[in-house]
């Protein structure tokens, strides 16, 4: 048994040590959690607006850039317009109207070429460079043709131009057309990104909390395994300690019964025998040695004196009325007893008590009652005291009552009374002990019988 | 000279040596067997038919007391001495319950048994004096503690004389005999001296006279 019970302590400090350092790592997974599914979030929120804001400013530049070309476009096709209308008429008279409006629409197509938002892309620069080298070519060409006397030659050239220019705006404005899509494109890929980050943080974070859930569970598992463990142990050795000290009355009773006995058999009987010789001595000697009869006489009562002496210690261990006459007359006996040896009167009352109650159950009451005559004599001055003793088919039920000065039973607690308690517990009964100061004392118990043993004889 | 047989019966070795010494002291009585329990003494006394039986209260398997009132019924010719370590009433009544005619006390057995015998083979009460005076101190505390009257002080001289002759043992034929009266006056004498002192049985009205003193 010490064994095992080592090995379990040795168990149960192990896991003392493994605890809080496990505690420490499932709150530390804990916190992580929390921070992973916080910054993720954070990340994620931030990564959102970045874009939003990004997708505005694509969409801010694209329609500024689609309002400039737009105008450009007008601007140009106004401009082929007016040209082509201008050089349509004969040279010898120009028209100074149609003159001003060419100039103007030149100024305003310069003003718009620079006026191209900022940032552009290579490939726009280039096209925006070669709108801008053929419009300066135009330019030149009308110029030319304009002072100079008008080549048929120069006079095609400029229409070519004029339709190399408008293609090359449209080309532009397809550019634009496609950055939008550009655009998108990015966005779409930044957005599936955020999502497939987003994705991993959360399954980080399930697969953790997956993790902290199992390693939770298996420590309360083991918690709980542990405290059950604990508790059958304590379980365990209160179960011991009941059956010891249930066995300790055993062996006490048990003890005294056979120390009774040896003193009844061995030592009473010698000096019983001691005391018939004795008395046969006395009678055969003759009659004129005084001497010897006196010393004789002597020798047999210190021979009685001891006689009574060891039928007390006998009958204090063990009452042998207990076996010669039975629970009642036992008590009687017990009652006179205490009356005849103290200033306390006992009346000993008693209903159908049966005479075949097995020992224990008589044992038990016996040393109830013997106890708490004891405890009144000794502690509480009393003068009287009644004892009832009751049976019935299913119990039996023991009353002393005194009228002493009383205590208080919370306070008061003796040894005797926990032997009292500890006699009828194992029997499966109760008791209790009433009294307080200047009340006088009652202690009552209730034995369950034996099914067989319950009914008087 | 008839012979009174005698049967000892007591768990120990050394008593009953002591015990039988003392009776082959006397020539009238003979020891004519030993037993060691209860048991052995009923049956001994259905095989030897003896007049006495000397018997101790406390022995194993079948305590005295038992064995007595086993022996009285069956046989109803055999008395029984009771011999007992306590002067206690408990035992005193038990003992004449079961049918005992004397009780001694083994401390004081080497002295009384002889009388005892003697008294017993006569259907006569014997009681050790110390047996007695226990049992009038009891009575005497118990008259103080409750209060109560000494109800011997109620009876007649007739009806103490008629409880003395009862508590010895006589019938109430003899006591007729003994007193010229009729069986019958006896008889209402017996009845109120049981009424007054408030006693149930020729036992209880024995160990009343042994606590009085009026035998012993």
């Amino acid at each position: 048994m010490p064994l095992v019970r080592d090995q379990s302590n040795l168990a149960a400090a192990d896991s003392d040590s493994l605890s809080p350092r496990l505690r420490w790592v499932l709150l530390g997974t804990f916190v992580a959690l929390l921070a992973l599914i916080f910054v993720s979030g954070a990340a994620a929120t931030r990564t959102l607006r970045e874009m939003h804001e990004q997708e505005q400013e694509a969409r801010r530049a694209v329609a500024s850039r689609a309002q400039t070309l737009s105008k450009l476009y007008v601007s140009i096709e106004v401009y082929n317009e007016d040209i082509g209308r201008y050089l349509g008429y004969p040279l010898e008279r120009p028209d100074p109207l149609m003159r001003q409006q060419v100039d103007r629409l030149t100024s305003e197509i310069e003003s718009q070429l620079d006026g191209y938002p900022d940032g552009r892309q290579p490939e726009e620069a280039a096209l925006l460079k070669s709108i801008a080298e053929l419009y300066r070519r135009h330019l030149a060409l009308y110029r030319s043709a304009e002072n100079a006397a008008t080549s048929p030659g120069a006079r095609g050239e400029i229409l070519t131009l004029r339709t190399q220019l408008i293609d090359g705006s449209g080309e532009v404005n397809a550019w634009n057309g496609r950055q939008i899509q550009t655009n998108d494109e990015t966005l779409l890929a930044q957005f599936s990104r955020l999502q497939a980050s987003l994705t991993g943080s959360l399954s980080i974070a399930l697969a953790g909390g997956l993790l902290l859930v199992v390693a939770s569970m298996a420590y309360i598992l083991r918690l709980e395994r542990q405290t059950r463990s604990r508790y059958d142990e304590l379980a365990q050795s209160r179960y011991e300690l009941e059956r010891l000290s249930s066995r300790l009355v055993d062996a006490q009773e048990e003890e005294r019964r056979s120390i009774s006995r040896e003193l009844h058999d061995e030592v009473g009987q010698s000096l019983g025998a001691l005391l018939v010789d004795l008395g046969r001595l006395s009678t055969n000697l003759p009659a004129d040695t005084s001497e010897i009869h006196e010393r004789i006489d002597h020798m047999k009562s210190l021979t009685e004196r001891t006689v009574g002496t060891v039928r007390d210690i006998a009958l204090l261990l063990r009452p042998s009325m207990l076996d010669d006459l039975g629970l009642v007359a036992a008590l009687e006996w017990q009652g006179r007893e205490v009356s005849r040896r103290s200033e306390m009167e006992v009346a000993v009352e008693s209903a159908n008590v049966s005479d075949e109650l097995p020992d224990e159950y008589k044992i038990c009451v016996y040393r109830l009652v013997q106890e708490a005559l004891n405890n009144a004599v000794r502690h509480s001055r009393a003068r009287n005291a009644k004892v009832r003793v009751a049976g019935s088919a299913s119990a039996i039920e023991i009353e002393v009552r005194d009228d002493g000065r009383g205590f208080d039973p919370k306070r008061a607690r003796g040894l005797g009374i926990l032997g009292m308690e500890e006699r009828v517990k194992r029997l499966g009964g109760s008791l209790a002990v009433d009294s307080a100061p200047g009340q006088g004392t009652v202690v009552k118990a209730e034995l369950p019988l034996p099914v067989a043993a319950g009914t008087p004889a | 000279m008839k012979q009174t047989r005698v049967l000892l019966a007591d768990d120990h070795t050394l008593i009953r040596a002591g015990l039988r010494l003392v009776i082959d002291q006397e020539p009238e009585f003979t020891v004519v067997g030993e037993a060691s329990d209860g048991r052995q003494a009923v049956a001994l006394a259905d095989s030897l038919k003896p007049d006495i039986v000397v018997m101790d209260v406390g022995m194993p398997g079948l305590n005295g007391i038992e064995a007595c009132r086993q022996i009285r019924d069956s046989m109803p010719d055999v008395q029984v001495v009771m011999l007992s370590m306590h002067s206690d009433e408990g035992y005193v009544l038990r003992a004449l319950k079961a049918g005992a005619r004397a009780y001694l006390l083994k401390d004081s057995a080497e002295a009384d048994l002889t009388r005892a015998i003697r008294a017993a083979s006569e259907r006569k009460s014997f009681f050790s004096p110390a047996v007695g005076k226990v049992l009038l101190e009891d009575y005497m505390r118990t008259l103080q503690r409750t209060g109560a009257e000494d109800s011997y002080e109620l009876l007649s001289p007739r009806e103490r004389e008629i409880l003395q002759l009862v508590a010895e043992g006589k019938s109430s034929k003899e006591i007729a005999g003994l007193l010229n009266l009729s069986v019958h006056t006896v008889e209402t004498h017996r009845a109120r001296v049981m009424q007054k002192l408030n006693l149930r049985g020729i036992p209880e009205l024995t160990l009343y006279a042994v606590r009085k003193g009026i035998i012993s």
